[in-house]
């Protein structure tokens, strides 16, 4: 659909890209006071979807993804707030087994992730989604088993959302992040390199999901799989925020590491 | 405001471009529109969206979380006729990082090539407006 559109609205504004070097903007500050922007004029941060990491990733060399695949996926423990941080680690897990281009993996997560939604009452909105993962794992498309992937976490987090189920939608977020991070940091330490480390720092974001874990209902925010989390992110944060200009160092990707697998341990176990 | 753009209001847009009601997802379609350049150059552009609206000078700043690596194209548009807007991309410490910035009336659009990993501030402003409220909406695309 959204191709279509582009294709349509590409007439349009040909003229202007063509035109483009002539329509520069008058010229903006080149420095801004952060701080005396008020609160309410400041949107929360953009959570990136996990190709904007991958893509990077890809530039960066060429890991073992097949070994950083999972043998099992979790056991949905009837949860929710488990199943929904699963789903996120599944829906991660996608995108790993499409780094690793193994079509029987993809399809079978894309079957995975159609179980956990239908687990959480969200099964409508992911239908399509997990049928065109498959199609596109069968057709070795793997741009767009990543597309269909990055869509499918934002269907489910919208699906949720006008379910008035935000609290689930972040969890699913979550996962997908603690898991991403989890193999983000298997894969540096492997091979250090700075730069790539330097993807773990992510100050911002860490702070946003830590106020969305504290805005959670009380029941929730009481779990013990909340309670982890925020623990896990507490300790995170004073690791990444060596990115300010100096490198995360192979300890502190070390530690993260650590961390989030406990996290996906806790995440994936039937006792969770 | 995350805002994400149904596909019937996606049809209704383009098949009525002349009975758009004043909404954010009217001017998400606008700011689609200025982003399908950068999606032929093969820019990846993300299928939910950030807007809400604004008075004349008065700014929003969307927080985003970028990689160094990726180039990303913030575009920006509304649906309201002879407005300008205007969107410039800062980073952590208030310096501005685009390497591109362009605007056109209802169309606005910045391309940064982020030097660190780290949180970066996409102001948006609303210059001139017809309007009371100018309704805005912004995407961002990777490559």
């Amino acid at each position: 659909m959204r191709n279509t559109f582009f294709g349509i609205a590409a007439a349009s504004v040909a003229t202007l890209v063509a035109h483009a070097s002539i329509l520069r903007a008058e010229p903006a500050p080149q420095q801004i006071d952060l701080s005396k922007f008020p609160a309410a004029a400041v949107q929360d941060v953009v959570v990136p979807v996990p190709s904007e990491i991958f893509n990077v990733l890809d530039k960066l060399g060429h890991p073992n993804w097949k070994g950083e695949l999972r043998e099992s996926m979790g056991k949905n423990t009837g949860n929710r707030a488990q199943v929904a941080l699963l789903l996120g680690t599944v829906i991660a897990e996608g995108f790993i087994a499409v780094e690793a281009e193994d079509s029987e993996r993809i399809k079978q997560i894309g079957h995975d992730v159609l179980d956990l939604s239908r687990a959480v009452g969200v099964e409508k909105a992911v239908v399509a989604r997990s049928k065109a993962i498959v199609d596109k794992a069968d057709a070795r498309d793997w741009n767009g088993a990543r597309k269909e992937l990055d869509g499918a976490l934002q269907d489910v987090r919208g699906a949720m959302d006008e379910l008035n189920d935000e609290d689930l939608a972040q969890l699913v977020s979550l996962g997908g992040w603690v898991r991403g991070t989890e193999v983000l940091t298997s894969i540096v330490q492997k091979d250090y390199k700075r730069d790539r480390a330097e993807l773990l720092h992510q100050p911002e974001l860490l702070n946003y999901f830590d106020r969305r874990l504290d805005d959670m209902s009380p029941r929730l925010r009481k779990s013990d799989l909340v309670t982890q989390l925020k623990a896990m992110l507490g300790e995170i944060r004073p690791l990444i925020l060596e990115g300010e200009g100096r490198k995360i160092s192979p300890k502190s990707v070390d530690q993260i590491h650590s961390v989030t697998s406990k996290m996906v341990v806790t995440i994936t176990s039937s006792d969770a | 405001m995350k805002i994400r753009l149904l596909p019937a209001a996606l049809l209704a847009a383009l098949a009525f471009p002349l009975a758009l009601q004043a909404t954010v997802d009217d001017a998400l379609s606008f700011a689609y529109e200025a982003a399908t350049p950068y999606v032929q150059q093969g820019f990846t552009f993300r299928e939910d969206a950030w807007g809400g609206d604004l008075g004349v000078g008065e700014q929003k700043a969307v927080t985003a979380q970028l990689f160094k690596g990726n180039n990303y194209w913030f575009c920006l548009g509304t649906d309201t006729d002879g407005a300008t807007v205007t969107v410039h991309v800062y980073d952590s410490k208030g310096k501005l990082v685009e390497s591109q910035n362009w605007q056109k009336g209802r169309f606005g659009g910045a391309l940064v090539n982020p030097k660190q990993t780290g949180t970066y501030f996409a102001i948006v402003e609303v210059k001139k407006s017809p309007e009371e409220r100018t309704h805005w909406a912004l995407v961002y695309g990777y490559r």
